[in-house]
């Protein structure tokens, strides 16, 4: 029986003037494995931190199991995009130091990295320093991290990406296999195929709103279309939105130093830009 | 163990040991404080001891031009000195006129030209050398010495001649008695005083800068790594990440300065059995409020720097950050080096900084002044207090996560 773990009711975030995301509302289930699937900068990493509890939304809310979400931090595993690992600690030593400020017990911790490590084929690297770590391996490392204190949901950005097939198809397998033990993960990714091959449904996040949500052959029963690929152009067929949410006004004092470094006025730049 | 040290401990444990692992950071903060002071204090000394020993033991060739005199040379005996005697060039204005010696005075074919000319009743003289050379510095000094033995030898016969005592006429006002035991500090106290001249700012200056590193490496570092998100995940709150990371820096920081301040003694050790310093004498008050504000004052400077790291968005710039920061530590330590402790008002001790480096001064000469004690005391607790605000404003910011790459 599935049970509701994560609600996103009427969620928006703003960056100063950069709206990220618009009023979302999302449901996640247990025992499901969710892809986020948009484009660059169509909000899926802002959506994926809010539901981790590390930005707080501008309007709406974030709930686990009905609790705010940045104090239930502890029932999720996260593995963010760049991996986030110590290279001055050996693999092991990383994990570890997440499992205990999650308070779990070191032989417990083991325990678990143990069993996932064999299917991730680092158990030979647990001891070895990060540094010399491909990208594959630091990869697994994260995902050894976030899944060592048992979480109730594993989020995961663009867990793939960089990786060769082999490593690729490994975190895949493994995400299908902690959907089969009944876990929860949400699977953020720009590759439509491979969301088609491991996510029982798909939330396609573009321009900061969520242009359909369903299981596969509901998003092209909702498109009329033959693949998901011609069902996605047809959902995200305006133009995207350029800016990242990195993008913020710049300062009005940035902008007069950078004039009179480079010689350039306002109405040369405008000049410029039309041409 | 509470759920929040649980968090402040582990976070700081790991800081410390990946810091550790990097052996320039060991080289900077263990080895370097370490030798700073023996080298300075002991090593220095020994090698200008051995360099001017080398010095003495020089045997320099000079040119003596001019009037010869017996006693004069005689002057010269143990001197080292080998001479040449030359006759008075014809074409120069005054002695001191180089003339044609310029080239071999300056290519050292002679270490020094001494010209000497009788002239009625009395003497002229002079010294030809290069002063960018040791050894002809040497040759000088060694010249002036033998001349002055010389003249007092001379001076004298005069006195004597004319029936007067060369030591009244010369010497008639005399210190009586030995200078030393006139002076009412004691020795312990007098080391107080030499050690407040420069304790105070190097403890300030060498806190300040070695705390940079690892304030830089813990924040902005762990941006451009992009290890931060990771952390923000965490269930701790951003107050502990802070207070984990303060921990871990001011215990990187606080034992670079306790081994510094260890060569520090030990050098004073050795210096106090060389009698050129005494071992200070400050009571158990002062140095207990003395490590006081050494801890405030940690606990200021390494927030500070926390935040204006966890304010960049790089190493880089975090680094352009808190290079030119560290100035604001620099001069008002130099500074307060020269103010007068004596008549000094109370305000002076609730000046940022000011106060800390002032309090150290004055608890080094083992003055425990209340109201001072006081007025420093709570100021440094406000403007800690003030600097740890900050930086958890700089931690709770959200852009800490957005701004990633």
């Amino acid at each position: 029986m599935t049970e509701s773990m994560l609600s996103l009711v009427g969620v928006g975030k703003n960056f100063k003037e950069v709206e990220a995301l618009t009023h979302v509302d999302l449901e996640i289930t247990s025992g499901q494995v969710i892809g986020l699937v948009g484009g660059n900068g169509a909000g899926k990493t802002t959506l994926l931190r809010l539901m981790a509890g590390v930005m707080e939304p501008t309007k709406g809310s974030v709930l686990f199991k009905g609790e705010r979400v940045s104090s239930m931090r502890s029932k999720l595993g996260v593995v963010p995009e760049s991996t986030g690992l110590y290279s001055r600690l050996t693999a092991w030593e990383n994990i570890r130091y997440h499992s205990r400020i999650y308070g779990i017990d070191d032989q417990v911790a083991w325990n678990r990295v143990s069993h996932f490590a064999k299917q991730l084929d680092l158990t030979e690297s647990l001891s070895r320093h990060t540094k010399g770590f491909s990208r594959g391996m630091r990869q697994k490392t994260a995902l050894l991290r976030a899944l060592a204190h048992g979480p109730d949901i594993l989020l995961l950005d663009e867990p793939t990406a960089g990786l060769d097939v082999t490593s690729a198809r490994t975190v895949r397998k493994l995400v299908g296999q902690l959907r089969d033990e009944g876990g929860t993960v949400i699977y953020s990714t720009h590759h439509l195929a491979e969301a088609e091959q491991v996510c029982d449904r798909i939330v396609i996040v573009h321009n900061g709103t969520i242009r359909a949500d369903g299981s596969p052959q509901e998003l092209l029963d909702l498109t009329h279309k033959d693949t998901l690929e011609e069902a996605y152009v047809a959902l995200t067929s305006d133009k995207a939105r350029l800016r990242t949410e990195d993008d913020t006004k710049e300062s009005k004092l940035a902008k007069w130093w950078r004039i009179f470094l480079t010689g350039k006025t306002p109405d040369s730049e405008g000049v410029e830009e039309d041409e | 163990m509470s759920k929040s040290w649980r968090f402040i401990s582990t976070i700081a444990k790991k800081e410390i040991v990946e810091f550790l692992r990097d052996w320039r950071t060991l080289l900077a903060l263990v080895v370097i404080p370490l030798l700073i002071f023996p080298a300075l204090f002991i090593a220095l000394p020994l090698l200008l001891e051995s360099e001017a020993a080398e010095l003495d033991a020089l045997e320099l060739e000079i040119v003596w031009q001019g009037d010869y005199n017996t006693d004069l040379e005689e002057s010269f005996n143990n001197t080292n000195i080998k001479f040449t005697f030359e006759a008075m060039p014809v074409n120069i204005s005054n002695l001191s006129d180089i003339g044609d010696d310029l080239d071999r005075i300056r290519t050292l074919d002679t270490q020094a030209v001494f010209r000497l000319q009788a002239n009625d009743s009395e003497w002229k003289f002079a010294i030809l050398y290069l002063s960018t050379s040791e050894a002809s510095n040497e040759a000088r000094s060694r010249i002036i010495t033998a001349v002055g033995e010389w003249e007092s030898d001379v001076v004298n016969g005069t006195l004597v001649e004319a029936d007067l005592d060369p030591e009244a006429t010369l010497n008639p006002v005399k210190w009586d008695g030995d200078w030393e035991s006139a002076d009412a500090a004691t020795k312990g106290e007098q080391a107080g005083l030499a050690l407040s001249l420069f304790i105070p700012m190097v403890i300030a200056i060498w806190t300040a800068s070695s705390a940079i590193q690892p304030s830089i490496d813990m924040t902005a570092g762990e941006r451009e790594r992009g290890t931060l998100e990771a952390l923000l995940c965490l269930p701790c709150s951003r107050l502990e990440l802070l207070a984990g990371k303060w921990l871990a820096v001011a215990s990187i920081t606080s034992a670079g300065v306790a081994l510094q301040i260890g060569g520090l003694l030990f050098a004073i050790t050795y210096l106090a059995s060389s009698s050129l310093i005494g071992v200070p004498s400050v009571s158990f008050a002062s140095i207990f409020l003395l490590l006081g504000a050494v801890v405030i004052f940690a606990v200021m400077v390494v927030a500070f720097e926390l935040a204006l790291a966890m304010k960049a968005h790089s190493v880089k710039e975090a680094g352009s950050l808190l290079g030119p920061a560290i100035l604001f530590i620099i001069f008002p330590a130099l500074f307060t080096q020269v103010i007068n402790l004596d008549t000094i008002e109370s305000w002076w001790f609730a000046i940022p900084l000011v106060n800390i480096l002032l309090a150290m001064r004055e608890l080094l000469l083992d003055r425990v002044i209340l109201e001072h004690v006081l007025v420093w005391l709570c100021s440094s607790v406000f403007y800690a207090g003030l600097a740890a605000w900050f930086a958890a404003k700089q931690f709770n910011r959200e852009d800490l996560v957005a701004s990633l790459s």
